[in-house]
C-alpha cells in the first residue's frame, strides 16, 4: 500500500484551519496543521491558508519563524497552495490598515478593492467564476483547474485584492460588476488562488485533488 | 390604617403549607385543585401524559363529534353553534374549524376586553375577516369598573369580572337566541389544573363551569358583599338588565332551550396551543404580539387585554403562580421544552411586574397606587412570601 | 458581472431539532438538522444559515456539535448565529467549524462588540442580523432575542452604525412577514440596500419562486435566505418521526400536513426559475 500523501496546513494562529482540514481529511490524506519547520518539509504538499488581517498574519509569520518554512518548501518543489489571505501573503506588500510587507515570494501588491471603484459593495462575497488567462507552461508542475470549466462557481470572500506585477504568473481573472481582478496565480509549483476550494463543493474538491494528487 | 380583605375568597383558604414543585413540569402545589401523585408528578402531566398517550382513538373521537355536529347543524339559515371567542388563537382554531372542516353555522360571541390592546384588537378583526359572523358584546363600563375594583379588593383578580362575563355573557346569547351547541378550546381545569373528572367528558355542565370559575363565591354572592361593604359601590351604579351577562341562565331556562352544557373541542382533537397558534397564522390572519408579553417569553398567548398582566401578577402574588409558570408547564407538557428550560424562564421571567399598562390599570379602577400596593399585599400568603431587606421574595422559589 | 445571487436555506435549531416558526415565534418541530443540511448541500445551496432560536433566551449556545458534523459532510459556508455573545463564542463556533458568525442580541446591547470582533477576526467573519419589525407609524424597529424585545432602534440607522463598525454583512429578517409566505418586505429591503455597501442578504417571507425572483431582479442582494419554502418541501419526502426521545413536540410531521400559504419548492426548482428568468446562479451539475 501506498505511504499516504501528507499535507502540511501552515498554521500560523490566525485562522481557522478546521474547514480546510475537513475538506482534505474527506479526500483521503493526511493532514498535519503545524508551524514545525521539520513537520512541514516533510510533507508531500503544503497549504497557507488564512481568513484575517494581512499585517496581523504576517506579524505571526515573523513571530513563529515560517518564512524560512514557507521558502524552503516552495524551494523543493513540492507542491504548494495558497487560499485567499495565504494568497496575498505571497506578494510584495499590502495596504491593509497600514503598508506591510508580504512574503515577496509573488511580485506585486495586495490592495483594497474599493480602489476597483468606489461604490462596490465590499467585501466582494459570495459564489463567482474564473476565467483562464493562461495555460500551463513547462515550468508549471500542475494545471489545478485542468478539469474546470469556464462555467463552475468557486465561493470568494475577501476585501482586498491583488495585482500581480508580471502577467505571466496570472492564472485567472474574475469579474466584479464591471471590473476584473486576479483570482488566482500559477508558478511552478506554487499555486495561490483568492477563492476557497475548500468550501466550494464539490469542485473545489477537484481542485485540490488535481493539485496534490498528481 | 391600610386595607384589610374580606373572607369570600375561597381558594386561598385551602393551600398547603409547604410547598412542592413538580417533577416533570414547572407548577407548585399551590395551584387550587391540582394534586401530586407519590411520584411527585402533578395530575396536570398526568392529564397530558394520557392525551399524548395511544390510549385515545382520535378517530373514534372524531366519528363522536361528527355525530354531534351532524345533530345540530341547520339548514334553514340560523346559526347552529356558539363560540366563544376573543379572536385569539385557541378559539379561532375552533371557530374555523367548525366552520370550513365541518360545515357549522357557526356565530362567534366576544365579551369585551376591560380594555383592548392594539394587537387584540387587530386579530379579533383579523378572525371576523377570516370569515365569521361576530357578536361583541360590552358591559356597562361604569358598573364593571366597580366590579373589577371589587374583584381586585376581595378576590384578588381584578380581571375575574372579565371572567364572570365571559361564561355569563354566551349562555345568555345561546338562550335567548336557541341555539343548543356551545364550543370551547381547551378544558382548562383539566389540561392546567389537572382535573381528573373532566378528563374524558366531551362536555361539562353549566352548574359545573360555573362553580369552576368563581373563586368559591359566585356572582351574587360577591355583589351583595360589595354593596354591603364597599362605599364605592350602591343599587344605584347598576339597574337588573346590567347584571344580565354576568349570570349564568338557571338550569330550567337551559333545559328549555336544550342547552347541555359546554362543549369542549380538545376532547375531540388533541389540543395544541403552539400548533393552534400555526393554524391561526396560516388561516385567520392571526398575529403575535410585536413583543414578549410580559411576565412571561410568549408572544401568542392571551395578547388582547391590557389588564391582563394584572390578573397573571396578582395570581402570582396570591399562589405563587405567575404567567411563566402556567405557559412552561403547558409546552413542557407537550415536548416543545424540557423542564430545564421551563426553570430558565421562570428565573429569568415570572413575576415580571406588567409596568406597561399600570396606569391604564390605575385609572381603570379609579384607585392609587398606593391602595394598589396596600391590596396586593393582603393578598401575599405569609407562608410563601418573606421580606429581605424591604424586598419581597418567595420563601420557596422554583427548584 | 458574473457574481450569483447566493441561495442560502435558514436552519433555525433548538436543542437537537430543527424547528420552524411563524414571525420567529412557536418551535415546531420538522425534523434533524444534519438530513436537512446534506440535502440542501447537495441540491446546490450556496451556503447554510444556521440560527440556535433560543440561545439568548436561555443564555447558551449549542449549536457546536451540530456545526462539527455537518462540516466534515458538507462543504459550503456555513454561518451561525445565535447566543453570540463574546470573543470566546465566536472563537468556539468558528473551531467548531463555522466559517462565519451572526450576531444581534448582543451587538445591539454592545456594539463596541462589533468592532471588537471584526478587528480580530476580519470584517468578513461578522455577519449582523437584524430583526426588524414594523411600527404603527411605518418606522421599523429592531429587535433582539429572535424577535422578542424591542431595542427601540430605527433599523435603517443602525445598518448605518454596523456597518461603520466593521459588520462583513447585513443579515435583514423581515419579521412580520417571516414563515407567512407573503413574500418580503420589498420596500425595506431597498431602503437597507440603498444605506450601506456591504452586502445584504434578505430573510423572511418567501412563499413562492416568484417572490425570491422580484427581490433579486430589482435589489442588488447579495443574498437571499430562505427556510419554510425548502423545509415544507424537503418534509414532503423525508420525513424523520424518530429519534425525539430527548425534547420536540412531533404532533405535526406525524401529521403528513403541510403549510397551505407556502408554495413549496427544492433548491434545485428554484435555481432553475431564476436562471429562466435570467437572475444568475450557481448550479452544481
Amino acid at each position: 500500500m501506498n505511504k499516504p500523501y501528507k499535507i502540511a496546513v501552515i498554521d500560523y494562529q490566525i485562522s481557522n484551519m478546521f474547514s480546510i482540514k475537513n475538506a482534505l481529511t474527506v479526500l483521503g490524506f493526511d493532514v498535519e496543521v503545524t508551524s514545525d519547520y521539520s513537520t512541514i518539509m516533510s510533507c508531500d504538499g503544503a497549504i497557507l491558508p488564512g481568513v484575517g488581517s494581512f499585517p496581523e498574519a504576517m506579524k505571526h509569520i515573523k513571530e513563529l519563524n515560517l518564512e524560512a518554512s514557507i521558502n524552503d518548501f516552495i524551494a523543493s518543489g513540492k507542491p504548494f497552495l495558497g487560499i485567499c489571505l495565504g494568497f496575498q501573503l505571497l506578494f510584495d506588500k499590502s495596504n491593509e490598515i497600514e503598508d506591510t510587507f508580504g512574503l515577496g515570494i509573488i511580485p506585486g501588491e495586495v490592495k483594497h478593492m474599493s480602489g476597483l471603484d468606489a461604490e462596490i459593495r465590499i467585501p466582494h462575497v459570495g459564489w463567482n467564476k474564473v476565467q483562464r488567462k493562461q495555460l500551463p507552461n513547462i515550468k508549471n508542475i500542475f494545471d489545478p483547474l485542468k478539469k474546470i470549466n469556464a462555467q463552475e462557481y468557486f465561493y470568494f470572500i475577501h476585501s482586498f485584492y491583488v495585482e500581480p506585477a508580471d502577467i505571466n504568473d496570472i492564472y485567472t481573472i474574475t469579474e466584479y460588476n464591471d471590473y476584473s481582478f486576479c483570482s488566482s496565480i500559477l508558478k511552478d509549483n506554487i499555486f495561490a488562488c483568492q477563492f476557497h476550494p475548500e468550501k466550494s463543493g464539490r469542485k473545489g474538491a477537484e481542485i485540490l485533488s488535481e493539485i496534490f494528487n498528481r | 390604617m391600610g386595607f384589610k380583605r374580606g373572607d369570600i375568597e375561597k381558594q386561598v383558604h385551602v393551600m398547603p403549607k409547604n410547598v412542592a414543585w413538580c417533577k416533570k413540569c414547572v407548577v407548585s402545589n399551590q395551584r387550587p385543585k391540582i394534586t401530586f401523585d407519590e411520584e411527585g408528578v402533578c395530575s396536570g402531566c398526568r392529564n397530558a401524559l394520557y392525551r399524548h398517550s395511544s390510549k385515545i382513538d382520535w378517530d373514534q373521537r372524531e366519528k363522536e363529534l361528527v355525530k354531534l355536529l351532524d345533530q345540530h347543524r341547520r339548514d334553514d339559515g340560523e346559526w347552529d353553534v356558539i363560540i366563544p371567542s376573543s379572536g385569539g388563537k385557541d378559539s379561532g382554531y375552533v371557530a374555523h374549524q367548525l366552520r370550513y372542516k365541518y360545515g357549522m353555522n357557526p356565530l362567534t360571541v366576544t365579551w369585551s376586553p376591560l380594555q383592548y390592546t392594539d394587537i387584540g384588537f387587530q386579530n379579533f378583526q383579523a378572525l371576523n375577516d377570516a370569515g365569521f359572523s361576530n357578536l361583541l358584546a360590552t358591559p356597562n363600563g361604569k358598573f364593571q369598573r366597580k366590579l373589577a375594583r371589587l374583584c381586585l379588593e376581595e378576590l384578588g383578580d381584578a380581571f375575574h369580572v372579565f371572567v364572570l362575563g365571559q361564561t355569563g355573557f354566551p349562555l345568555q346569547i345561546a338562550k335567548r337566541l336557541g341555539i343548543k351547541l356551545i364550543f370551547y378550546g381547551e378544558n382548562g381545569d383539566v389540561d392546567y389544573g389537572g382535573d381528573p373528572e373532566y378528563l374524558d367528558k366531551p362536555w361539562k355542565p353549566i352548574p359545573a363551569v360555573d362553580t369552576q370559575q368563581n373563586k368559591g363565591a359566585p356572582f351574587r354572592e360577591l355583589l351583595d358583599y360589595g354593596l354591603k361593604n364597599k362605599d364605592y359601590l350602591s343599587r344605584e351604579d347598576f339597574t337588573e338588565s346590567d347584571l344580565i351577562f354576568y349570570d349564568s341562565p338557571s338550569q330550567e331556562e337551559l333545559d328549555k332551550v336544550g342547552i347541555k352544557g359546554m362543549y369542549y373541542y380538545g376532547y375531540y382533537h388533541k389540543w395544541s396551543p403552539q400548533e393552534n397558534y400555526y393554524y391561526c397564522a396560516e388561516h385567520c390572519g392571526f398575529k403575535p404580539n410585536p413583543e414578549r408579553s410580559e411576565g412571561t417569553y410568549s408572544k401568542y398567548s392571551s395578547l388582547d387585554d391590557k389588564m391582563d398582566g394584572f390578573h397573571y401578577y396578582l395570581r402570582y402574588i396570591k399562589f405563587g403562580l405567575g404567567r411563566t409558570l402556567e405557559e412552561a408547564s403547558h409546552e413542557i407538557r407537550d415536548g416543545h421544552i424540557t423542564r430545564d428550560e421551563g426553570v430558565a424562564l421562570m428565573q429569568r421571567y415570572e413575576g415580571e411586574f406588567p409596568k406597561k399598562y399600570f396606569k391604564d390599570f390605575l385609572e381603570y379602577l379609579d384607585i392609587t397606587e398606593v391602595h394598589f400596593w396596600e391590596v396586593v399585599d393582603s393578598w401575599r400568603a405569609p407562608h410563601l412570601w418573606k421580606k429581605v431587606d424591604g424586598t419581597w421574595e418567595l420563601k420557596h422559589p422554583i427548584k | 458581472m458574473s457574481l450569483a445571487t447566493r441561495i442560502i436555506p435558514r436552519l433555525d435549531i433548538k436543542g437537537p431539532n430543527l424547528v420552524k416558526g411563524i414571525h420567529l415565534e412557536g418551535l415546531r418541530v420538522l425534523g434533524k438538522p444534519e438530513s436537512f443540511a446534506k440535502f440542501y448541500y447537495e441540491q446546490g445551496a450556496d451556503e447554510l444559515f444556521y440560527q440556535d432560536v433560543v440561545a439568548s433566551l436561555y443564555g447558551r449556545n449549542s449549536l457546536q456539535d451540530i456545526i462539527s458534523r455537518t462540516a466534515k459532510e458538507v462543504f459550503i459556508p456555513l454561518t451561525v448565529g445565535g447566543g453570540i455573545r463574546n470573543i470566546e463564542d465566536i472563537s468556539n463556533m468558528l473551531q467548531a467549524g463555522a466559517d462565519k458568525v451572526s450576531i444581534n442580541t448582543s451587538a445591539i446591547s454592545n456594539p463596541e462588540f462589533i468592532s471588537l470582533a471584526s478587528n480580530i477576526y476580519g470584517s468578513s467573519t461578522i455577519v449582523i442580523c437584524i430583526e426588524a419589525i414594523k411600527q404603527r407609524d411605518g418606522s421599523y424597529i429592531a429587535f433582539t432575542d429572535n424577535g422578542r424585545n424591542s431595542s427601540g432602534r430605527e433599523v435603517i440607522s443602525w445598518a448605518k452604525e454596523v456597518e461603520q463598525l466593521g459588520a462583513g454583512e447585513i443579515l435583514l429578517t423581515f419579521v412580520d412577514q417571516e414563515g407567512s409566505g407573503k413574500g418580503f418586505d420589498l420596500i425595506l429591503a431597498r431602503q437597507v440596500c440603498d444605506a450601506v455597501k456591504i452586502p445584504v442578504v434578505i430573510h423572511g417571507g418567501a412563499g413562492s419562486m416568484q417572490h425570491i425572483l422580484d427581490a433579486t431582479k430589482d435589489l442588488p442582494l447579495s443574498g437571499v435566505a430562505i427556510a419554510s419554502l425548502f423545509h415544507y418541501d424537503f418534509i414532503l419526502h423525508n420525513r424523520q418521526i424518530e429519534g425525539y426521545e430527548e425534547e420536540g413536540n412531533i404532533d405535526f410531521l406525524k401529521s403528513n400536513r403541510s403549510l397551505s400559504s407556502i408554495d413549496s419548492k427544492s433548491i434545485k426548482e428554484l435555481k432553475l426559475f431564476l436562471l429562466d428568468n435570467n437572475v444568475l446562479c450557481r448550479i452544481d451539475e
